[in-house]
């Protein structure tokens, strides 16, 4: 037995019919998980180095100030003085320790899987330990030099 | 006689014959009672789901002390009072709410801010706050606990951080596993991103909505990961305590449709998904409706509309999917093809005419400079300059997140290696409140929750995976076990020195959590749990020296004038003048009115007789500044004063921005600009400073918020008196000298 809606469905198809338009399929192909991923982390990367703050606060690359015994201009890479405020490259560095550091942790968590071959996984798992390391090292290097009184 | 002596005897004989043995007999008898006491004990002994249970709940319970005691750090170092701004109004409130009644509360016109105008108090300000601590309140005196509700209201923040990270342990479990759960509590309870608005004594709306935010996400979550009508009005609820407690609920009905869309998208559309959602919006609507503040804005704003749109797409989505069930598949794609020329050209039209009548309001400037960061700052300088809207910068991540900004990408790449509905929410949640966290500092509140889950998700993930390489038996034995199947071993799978690595893995972990742990500390001792209405310096010997500058201002203010005197200040202080002096003031932290704002910012930069009109027409009788040459207090009124040219000058155009500057630079020294010398906030400022010596080796009338000799240093006031300068020159009050008598 039919639904009423689907009689009344087919009755109104009797007569209508529906233009003949060649609409090819307006919805893109979705793209894979690993490549959403890797755009995703691009957009990461981008905010977390402060790209936002750079395009409104329009800071400059690097800082600069006079040597007061030479006179030489001599480069400021960390804005001294405040928490919120940066340069540009320094952001960049920043974002991309973060980057790494997180990479780390998943070359690690790769190193686990069992299908692989044995230098495959020994290497991602070396290579992530080190990156870790790094990326830590560095980023509480920068923190450091950023706010003098860090941890005291 | 006889058998009684031979009793004795035998006891005596058996007593003498075990003489020998007696210690050995009392060993024994030690030995048995200590194996009935052990296997006394076993009955008590746990089963391991039970000692898991223990486990889990003591953690628990550590956490949610750990999260309140972390945040005492204000209170154990000066006493409970109430921070910053915008706590004192919300104070106030609170104090008006248990006094007079919810009735009176409700329909409060408030004539004592933004005189003449007032405020209708009752119909613009989120309730849910002050209704949570006076019911705090009540309950607690009704146990009979003779509370105060200045320490209720000190502590609600603290409490409501607790809860939240219990509810991050519930929706880690539902995300992956009770481990997470855990994790992402730990993570939660100290983070400082979100101990920096919670801190005790920061009484201010996002304390508890933070809490109904999580809330409501982790109800909505559960709805849809079970299709439950119960979870998803429970979720609706929560979305009412959100709507009743801070502005931010815009967010919660922006991304709800974001995630529908996205899962449609997937092709993850299922009853669940619309059942949850459906009950959502419409019971959550409704109830929305109820706070005077929002009103209809859920049918009549802009910024609303995505919610309601994806809603109809819903039922569309329905629509199709049933009539593909019934019918054969040509008919079907007939009908599809009509069904969303239909669905599109209706949404479209129903949209158009909305707006082009006015219906449907556009974007207000608040939230429109997120989506457009670069629009405050040429429009809208009230926005642009309060500093918590400022974009953020790298280190500023760093400070509030530390290790969860490396574990943030790792927990996205197990999220994206096996999505789920729940999953795929915490992603979204997460992105969407990261972008917005990069264009306003304030907004890393609102996207902490996220980072420490996914956080969560990445170090249980890691953890499981590293423990369980840890607890695989030796490649020896499995190969002994497994005899002639030498294929499946092939090349030698597991890794030389495996054990080694993973426990060099694990004390890995072990230091970076606790440098986090660390991290989170000091930054919450030292960065976040100043109360701002008390200044604390160190002096060159180390000696701490407390500047309570401001309550002695207010209190004088409170004590020395008229109940009915008028103060006028900047904007920024009206809250504290309203609660703590108990005076009106003509305008305060609310800005609702900005032409009111930019009237009181052209007198602070006219001349003394042109502002002294301004000020007589207002009604003032009281002029409040702040001055910080003589402490180094930069956050003082000559250092916001390029806003009150600014804000004045977008309403007056008689203000020119250029008439202060010199280069292009606000400077108060001898090369100030001329009218910058002679204008109410310099002279007001800096009246009778000329004469102090603040730093030793330095000329008087050094200011050491600028650094620099001020420009004019002996002058008169004409149409003020000083009435009241606080102990450190920091808050300074005038008074208005009546009308000569004859011109």
């Amino acid at each position: 037995a039919m639904d009423p809606v689907e009689h009344a469905v087919r009755l109104i198809y009797k007569g209508l019919r529906p233009p003949r338009m060649r609409l090819r399929s307006l919805v893109p192909e979705l793209p894979s998980p690993m490549t959403a991923f890797f755009l995703v982390l691009a957009s990461y990367f981008l905010v977390v180095s402060g790209i936002i703050y750079d395009v409104i606060v329009e800071p400059p690359g690097i800082g600069s100030r006079q040597d007061p015994v030479t006179g030489a201009i001599r480069p400021v890479v960390f804005l001294p003085g405040r928490v919120n405020g940066q340069y540009i490259i320094e952001g960049l560095s920043s974002g991309f320790m973060f980057v790494l550091g997180g990479m780390g942790i998943v070359a690690l968590d790769l190193a686990t899987h069992k299908g692989w071959s044995k230098n495959v996984r020994m290497s991602f798992g070396l290579g992530g330990i080190a990156a870790v390391v790094i990326a830590y090292a560095m980023s509480v290097l920068f923190i450091r030099i950023k706010i003098p009184a860090y941890l005291h | 006689m006889e058998r009684s002596s031979s009793k004795v005897g035998n006891g005596q004989a058996s007593k003498i014959s075990a003489s020998p043995n007696d210690d050995q007999g009392i060993f024994r008898r030690a030995k048995r009672s200590i194996d009935d006491l052990i296997t006394q004990a076993r009955r008590f002994r746990l089963k391991t789901k039970q000692q898991e249970l223990l486990i889990r709940v003591s953690a628990l319970l550590l956490i949610y002390v750990l999260a309140f005691a972390t945040r005492l750090f204000s209170v154990l170092r000066y006493e409970s009072v109430i921070h910053e701004f915008d706590p004192y109004f919300n104070y106030r409130t609170t104090l008006y709410l248990t006094q007079k009644g919810f009735y009176e509360f409700w329909n409060w016109f408030d004539y004592e801010s933004w005189y003449p105008l007032g405020r209708i108090i009752g119909g613009t300000l989120y309730p849910g706050l002050m209704v949570t601590a006076a019911l705090l309140y009540w309950t607690l005196r009704l146990l009979s606990f003779a509370v105060h509700i200045r320490d209720v209201c000190v502590l609600t923040a603290p409490f409501f951080a607790s809860n939240t990270a219990m509810v991050g342990y519930f929706f880690g479990k539902e995300l992956k596993d009770p481990g997470t759960g855990l994790v992402a509590a730990a993570f939660l309870a100290i983070c400082p991103g979100y101990i920096s608005r919670s801190v005790a004594g920061s009484y201010d709306n996002e304390g508890v909505a933070i809490f109904a935010l999580l809330l409501t996400f982790y109800l909505f979550v559960k709805a849809v990961n079970t299709g439950s009508l119960a979870w998803a009005v429970a979720s609706a609820f929560a979305y009412f305590y959100m709507v009743s407690a801070w502005g931010g609920y815009i967010f919660i009905i922006n991304l709800l449709p974001i995630y529908v869309l996205v899962l449609l998208v997937t092709g993850r559309y299922s009853l669940r998904l619309y059942v949850a959602y459906n009950t959502l919006y419409v019971l959550g609507m409704l109830l929305a409706m109820q706070i005077r503040f929002v009103g209809f804005q859920h049918v009549q704003s802009g910024e609303h509309m995505a919610a309601m749109g994806v809603f109809f797409l819903m039922q569309v989505f329905y629509l199709v999917n049933w009539v593909k069930s019934m019918v054969e598949p040509k008919l079907f794609q007939a009908f599809l093809k009509i069904a969303v020329i239909v669905t599109g050209g209706a949404g479209a039209l129903a949209l158009g005419v909305g707006m082009a009548t006015g219906y449907i309001s556009p974007w207000t400037g608040r939230f429109y400079s997120l989506l457009d960061p670069t629009y405050a700052k040429d429009h809208i300088p009230i926005i642009a300059s309060v500093s918590e809207h400022q974009p953020t910068a790298w280190s500023s991540f760093m400070f509030d997140y530390h290790l969860l900004l490396f574990l943030f990408p790792a927990g996205l790449f197990f999220c994206f290696r096996r999505p789920t509905d729940a999953t795929i929410f915490i992603m979204i949640y997460g992105l969407t409140s990261l972008y917005f966290a990069g264009v306003m500092v304030r907004l890393i509140l609102v996207a902490t929750p996220a980072v420490c889950l996914i956080g969560a998700i990445a170090v249980s993930s890691t953890l499981k995976n590293v423990c369980g390489l840890l607890r695989e038996k030796p490649v020896g034995k499995v190969l002994e076990r497994q005899g002639k199947d030498k294929s499946k071993g092939g090349s030698d799978q597991s890794i030389p020195f495996q054990r080694e690595a993973c426990i060099v893995v694990l004390a890995g972990a072990l230091y970076l959590l606790t440098s986090y742990a660390l991290h989170c500390t000091w930054v919450t001792s030292e960065a976040y749990s100043s109360p701002s209405i008390v200044l604390a310096a160190r002096q060159s010997n180390g000696d701490r020296v407390i500047f309570d500058d401001f309550r002695e201002a207010y209190f004088w203010l409170q004590h020395n004038t008229p109940p009915d005197a008028k103060v006028m200040s900047w904007w920024d202080y009206g809250y504290q003048i309203t609660a703590m002096g108990n005076r009106t003031v003509i305008v305060d932290n609310n800005t609702w009115n900005n032409t009111h704002i930019a009237t009181v910012g052209r007198a602070m930069s006219s001349y003394e007789d042109e502002a002294y009109e301004i000020m007589r027409s207002l009604d003032v009788d009281y002029v409040l500044v702040v001055f910080g040459g003589v402490t180094g207090y930069s956050s003082d009124d000559i250092n916001k004063f390029l806003w009150m040219v600014r804000i004045g000058g977008g309403v007056f155009p008689v203000i020119k921005e250029s008439d202060y500057l010199n280069n292009g630079e606000y400077r108060i020294d001898a090369a100030a600009a001329p009218k910058m010398l002679e204008c109410l906030m310099y002279k007001l400022c800096y009246y009778r400073f000329g004469e102090v010596s603040t730093e030793y080796g330095k000329p008087p009338g050094w200011d050491r918020a600028r650094g620099t000799v001020i420009g004019k240093k002996d002058f008169e006031l004409e149409y003020l008196d000083e009435a009241f300068t606080t102990s450190n020159w920091i808050v300074r009050i005038y008074k208005l000298k009546p009308p000569a008598n004859r011109k």
